[in-house]
C-alpha cells in the first residue's frame, strides 16, 4: 500500500508542475490577419434571471458580428467561482473580459491579475466602483432615471385624488436604492404643487423575489387598508404584491407600477396586473460592451461609464409587443 | 501474473480514479491544443532577425505590445536588437490602442513604416486592422509577430498551476470530509463554516488587530482564532452526534444555518475588507519553488492525512468504526473519541479553508463557501469513499478534487458555456463513481 502510493506522488507533483515548453522554432515573419481576433470572457452574476442570459447572448450575437469568439459563464452568485472563471480568461489570453460583479470588493484582487496581464476588463449591469482597479467602462441601466420614470408613472395611475403608497425595496443592490432615489424625487417634487399628495407611507423589503414581496405587500395592507399605490424596484417583486392584493380583493384599488420588463413583467401589464414598468435593455447593454471594445482596439476613447436610458412600458405598448400571446 | 503487474492492478484498484483524471487531462490537453505565441527575449531576438533580412537595414519600423510586464520586456528586448542591427525604429508603444493610435500619427509625418512589429494580443488591435484607409502616409507596413508554435493551453504551467491554486480550498476542505465519510458519518456543515472562518478572520483583523495597518502576528492570531472557531463548531457537531445519537445528517444540517447566520450577523451582511495588503500571501504567494503557498500546504496536509489514515492508530480506528461499529466497539475501540476527532478535525479543515479563501480574496463575506459541501463530498466520493463508512483514501479525494477541477477548468478553456458545464460535471461525476463501481466488482470477482 505504501509503496503504491509513493509511485503515486510524482504523478501528482508532474501534475502540479510539470510542462517545459517545446523547443521554439525559429520565428518568422507572419502575415496578420487573422479570420479569428479572439475570444471575450464573459463572467455573469447568474444565468438564473433572464436578465443575465439576455445580456450574455447580446453580446455574444454583437460580438460575431465583430469577428469576436465569445465565451458566456455563470459564477452562481459564488465570488469566488467568478474569481476562477477571470483567471480561466487570463490563461486562454483573452482579449477583453467583461463580468458582472458578485461582489464588488471580493473581485477586486482578480480585477488586478486582468489589468496585469493587459487584458481590458469592462462591469455590465452591476458596476464596480472600488478604488485600485483599471475598468474600460461600465455599463449599466440608469436606474436613478428609470426610478424617476416609475414616479412619473405612478402619478398619473393615481391621477388628481393622490393616496397613500408603499414601496417594495430591496435595499442591499446599489441598483435598486437609485431607483427608489428617483422615484421619491419625483413624488416630492409633484406634492410640492399638487394639492392631493401622494403619501409614500411605507418603505419594505420585498426581497426582489415573488414570495418576499407576496408577504411583505400583505403586511402593507394589514398597515393601511386605504393603500392606493405600490411601487416594486422589479417586476418579481411586484408580481409577488399583485397576488397579495388579489388576495385581498383589492385589484380594483391599487395600481402597480413595477420595474425591469422581464416577461412575465410585460405579461402582466398586458393583462392589466401591473400598471406600467420602466423597462431595462439588457440587449442593448451586450451591444454597447461589445462596441466599448470595438472601440477601445481602434484606439478611440471610450466614456467611463455608459448609463442606458430605460423607457415607460404601459398597456399600450403591451398591445403592440409581438413577443406576447 | 508477475509481481509487477498485480502491483499495477491493485494500483488500479486502489486508485482507479487516477485513470479517468489522466484520459480527462489527455483530452483536455487534446481540445485545447492550439496555437501559442511566444513573447520571451528569444522570441524577440529571432523576429528582430527576420525583420532585418526581410526589410533590410533601412526599415523603419514600429513596436507596438499591451501595457503587461512580459510583454514590455519583450518590446525593450525586440527595440534594442533592431536599434543595434541599425534598424529604425520609429516608435515603441507599451499600451492600449490609443497609444498606438497616437503613435502611428506622430510617425505618419515622417513618411512610410515598413513594418509594426506586435505580439499576438496587440496584432488583433482593430487600430491597425484598416491602415491603408487610416493612416495613408505610412504606406502599408505588414504586421508581424513572432512565430508561433502548438501546444495544449490546458497544459501550460501557469493553467496546471492555476488548477491546483483552485482546487485548494476545496481539496483541504474535503480531507476532513473523509475522515468523518470513513468513519461513517456525513458534515454538511463545511461551507457554512468556511464562511464564517473567513468572516471571523477579517472581523478579528478589522477590529482587532489594527484593520489595514495589522502586523503578522496578528493576522496569524486572527486566522487561528477563526480555525479555533471552526474546530469548536465541528467539537459541536461531533458532541451532538456521539452523546446523544443524533443523526449526522440532521446535526451538521443545522450546523450549516447556524453557521450561515452567524456569519452574516458577524458582517452584517456586508464583505470585511479591512485587512492588509500582506494578508494575501498565503491564497496568493508562491513562495516555495515558485509553487502557490495555498498548493504546498494542500500537498503538506495531504501527505500528514495519509499517514494518519495508514501509519497510526487513530487512522485504523477510524477505519474501523466505519466499517464495523458494533465490531469495533466489542474490540475495546473508543468509538466516541474517534468520531468526535473526525468533526473536529473537519470543522479545523474548513476553518483553515475559510482563511485560504478570505486570503485569496482578501476580504470575508458571508456569502462564501455556497454549495461547497456538494462539490468537497462529490470530491470525496469520487475519490473512492463509500459514503456507508470504512473505505477511502487520502489521495483518492485529492484525486477527486482535481477531477472536479480539471473539469471545470477544462471546459472553460474549451468555451463551453455554463449551462452545459452543469450537465457535463453532473454526468461526469456519476459516470466516474459507476466506472469505479464497476471495476471494484470485477476485481473483486478475480
Amino acid at each position: 500500500m505504501k509503496l503504491h502510493c509513493l509511485r503515486l506522488l510524482p504523478l501528482a507533483l508532474s501534475l502540479l508542475v510539470a510542462c517545459g515548453k517545446p523547443s521554439v522554432p525559429p520565428p518568422v515573419v507572419v502575415a496578420p490577419a487573422p479570420a479569428k481576433k479572439g475570444t471575450i470572457g464573459v463572467t455573469l452574476l447568474t444565468l438564473q434571471n433572464p436578465f443575465f442570459k439576455v445580456i450574455g447572448d447580446s453580446i455574444t450575437a454583437e460580438a460575431a458580428k465583430h469577428g469576436y469568439d465569445t465565451i458566456v459563464l455563470s459564477a452562481d452568485t459564488d465570488v469566488a467561482r467568478q474569481a476562477n472563471h477571470v483567471k480561466d480568461f487570463i490563461v486562454k489570453k483573452c482579449v477583453a473580459i467583461v463580468l458582472s460583479p458578485c461582489e464588488s470588493r471580493s473581485i477586486v484582487p482578480v480585477i488586478q491579475e486582468a489589468n496585469a496581464a493587459g487584458i481590458p476588463v469592462l462591469t455590465v449591469d452591476i458596476p464596480c466602483n472600488e478604488p485600485g482597479v483599471k475598468l474600460l467602462t461600465q455599463v449599466a441601466t440608469d436606474n436613478f432615471g428609470g426610478g424617476k420614470e416609475a414616479g412619473q408613472a405612478m402619478i398619473e395611475a393615481l391621477g388628481a385624488a393622490g393616496g397613500k403608497v408603499a414601496i417594495l425595496h430591496f435595499k442591499q443592490a446599489e441598483s435598486c436604492r437609485l431607483r427608489v432615489k428617483g422615484f421619491r424625487e419625483v413624488i416630492d417634487a409633484h406634492n410640492a404643487k399638487a394639492d392631493a399628495k401622494i403619501n409614500m407611507v411605507m418603505e419594505l423589503d420585498g426581497g426582489g423575489a415573488k414570495d418576499v414581496g407576496y408577504k411583505a405587500a400583505e403586511d402593507a395592507l394589514q398597515a393601511h387598508g386605504d393603500l392606493r399605490g405600490v411601487f416594486a424596484i422589479n417586476d418579481p417583486s411586484a408580481l409577488g404584491a399583485r397576488a397579495a392584493i388579489e388576495k385581498a380583493g383589492k385589484t380594483a384599488q391599487i395600481v402597480i407600477v413595477g420595474f425591469d420588463g422581464q416577461p412575465e413583467g410585460k405579461q402582466a401589464i398586458k393583462d392589466g396586473k401591473i400598471y406600467a414598468d420602466p423597462i431595462q435593455f439588457p440587449d442593448k447593454m451586450g451591444i454597447e460592451i461589445v462596441r466599448a471594445i470595438v472601440k477601445h482596439s481602434k484606439g478611440e476613447d471610450v466614456p467611463k461609464e455608459l448609463l442606458i436610458p430605460t423607457s415607460l412600458y404601459r398597456k399600450a405598448d403591451a398591445m403592440k409587443d409581438a413577443e406576447l400571446k | 501474473m508477475t509481481s509487477r503487474s498485480s502491483a499495477l492492478s491493485r494500483l488500479l484498484a486502489d486508485y482507479g480514479m487516477v485513470v479517468v483524471l489522466a484520459l480527462l487531462c489527455a483530452f483536455f490537453s487534446f481540445a485545447t491544443h492550439t496555437d501559442q505565441h511566444p513573447t520571451g527575449t528569444d522570441a524577440a531576438r529571432q523576429l528582430a532577425a527576420s525583420i532585418t533580412s526581410q526589410f533590410g537595414k533601412s526599415a523603419r519600423v514600429l513596436i507596438a505590445v499591451p501595457s503587461q510586464s512580459d510583454a514590455a520586456a519583450f518590446a525593450d528586448t525586440l527595440e534594442a536588437t533592431l536599434t543595434k542591427a541599425g534598424v529604425t525604429v520609429v516608435a515603441t508603444v507599451k499600451g492600449e490602442p490609443k497609444d498606438a493610435r497616437a503613435a502611428m500619427q506622430t510617425a505618419a509625418s515622417a513618411g512610410k513604416l515598413d513594418a509594426i512589429a506586435t505580439t499576438q494580443a496587440s496584432a488583433a488591435w482593430l487600430v491597425f486592422a484598416d491602415l491603408p484607409t487610416d493612416f495613408p502616409a505610412l504606406g502599408k507596413p505588414p504586421i508581424v509577430q513572432p512565430q508561433t508554435y502548438r501546444w495544449p493551453n490546458f497544459l501550460k504551467r501557469d493553467n496546471l498551476l492555476n488548477i491546483a491554486n483552485q482546487i485548494a480550498v476545496i481539496a483541504i476542505v474535503a480531507i476532513g470530509m473523509t475522515l468523518v465519510i470513513v468513519g461513517g458519518g456525513i458534515d454538511l456543515s463545511v461551507g457554512s463554516l468556511i464562511a464564517l472562518s473567513a468572516v471571523v478572520t477579517g472581523v478579528l483583523i478589522r477590529d482587532g488587530f489594527g484593520g489595514t495597518d495589522a502586523g503578522s502576528f496578528g493576522m496569524i492570531i486572527a486566522s487561528l482564532l477563526a480555525i479555533a472557531a471552526s474546530g469548536v463548531a465541528g467539537a459541536i457537531n461531533g458532541g451532538l452526534v456521539t452523546r446523544f445519537g443524533l443523526p449526522p445528517f440532521i446535526v451538521t444540517l443545522a450546523m450549516m444555518l447556524v453557521a450561515s447566520g452567524g456569519a452574516f450577523l458577524l458582517s452584517h451582511g456586508q464583505s470585511v475588507y479591512q485587512v492588509p495588503d500582506s494578508f494575501v500571501w498565503l491564497g496568493r504567494g508562491a513562495d516555495f519553488l515558485s509553487l502557490p503557498n495555498a498548493v504546498v500546504l494542500m500537498v503538506l496536509l495531504y501527505l500528514g492525512a495519509h499517514i494518519v489514515m495508514t501509519r497510526t492508530v487513530l487512522g485504523r480506528y477510524i477505519y474501523a468504526v466505519g466499517g464495523n461499529r458494533l465490531a469495533a466497539e466489542y474490540s475495546g475501540v473508543p468509538i466516541r473519541r474517534v468520531l468526535l476527532a473526525t468533526y473536529v478535525a473537519s470543522g479545523l479543515l474548513a476553518g483553515l479553508g475559510g482563511v485560504l479563501l478570505a486570503s485569496q480574496l482578501k476580504s470575508g463575506a458571508p456569502t462564501y463557501g455556497g454549495m461547497y459541501e456538494l462539490y468537497v463530498i462529490a470530491a470525496v466520493v469520487v475519490g473512492g469513499a463509500s459514503l456507508n463508512g470504512g473505505s477511502g483514501r487520502m489521495f483518492g479525494t485529492l484525486i477527486g478534487a482535481f477531477t472536479i477541477a480539471v473539469i471545470q477548468n477544462g471546459m472553460n478553456l474549451m468555451n463551453v458555456e455554463s449551462y452545459t458545464q452543469k450537465v457535463v460535471l453532473g454526468l461526469v461525476i456519476l459516470g466516474a463513481v459507476l466506472l469505479d463501481q464497476l471495476r471494484r466488482r470485477a476485481s473483486q470477482r478475480v
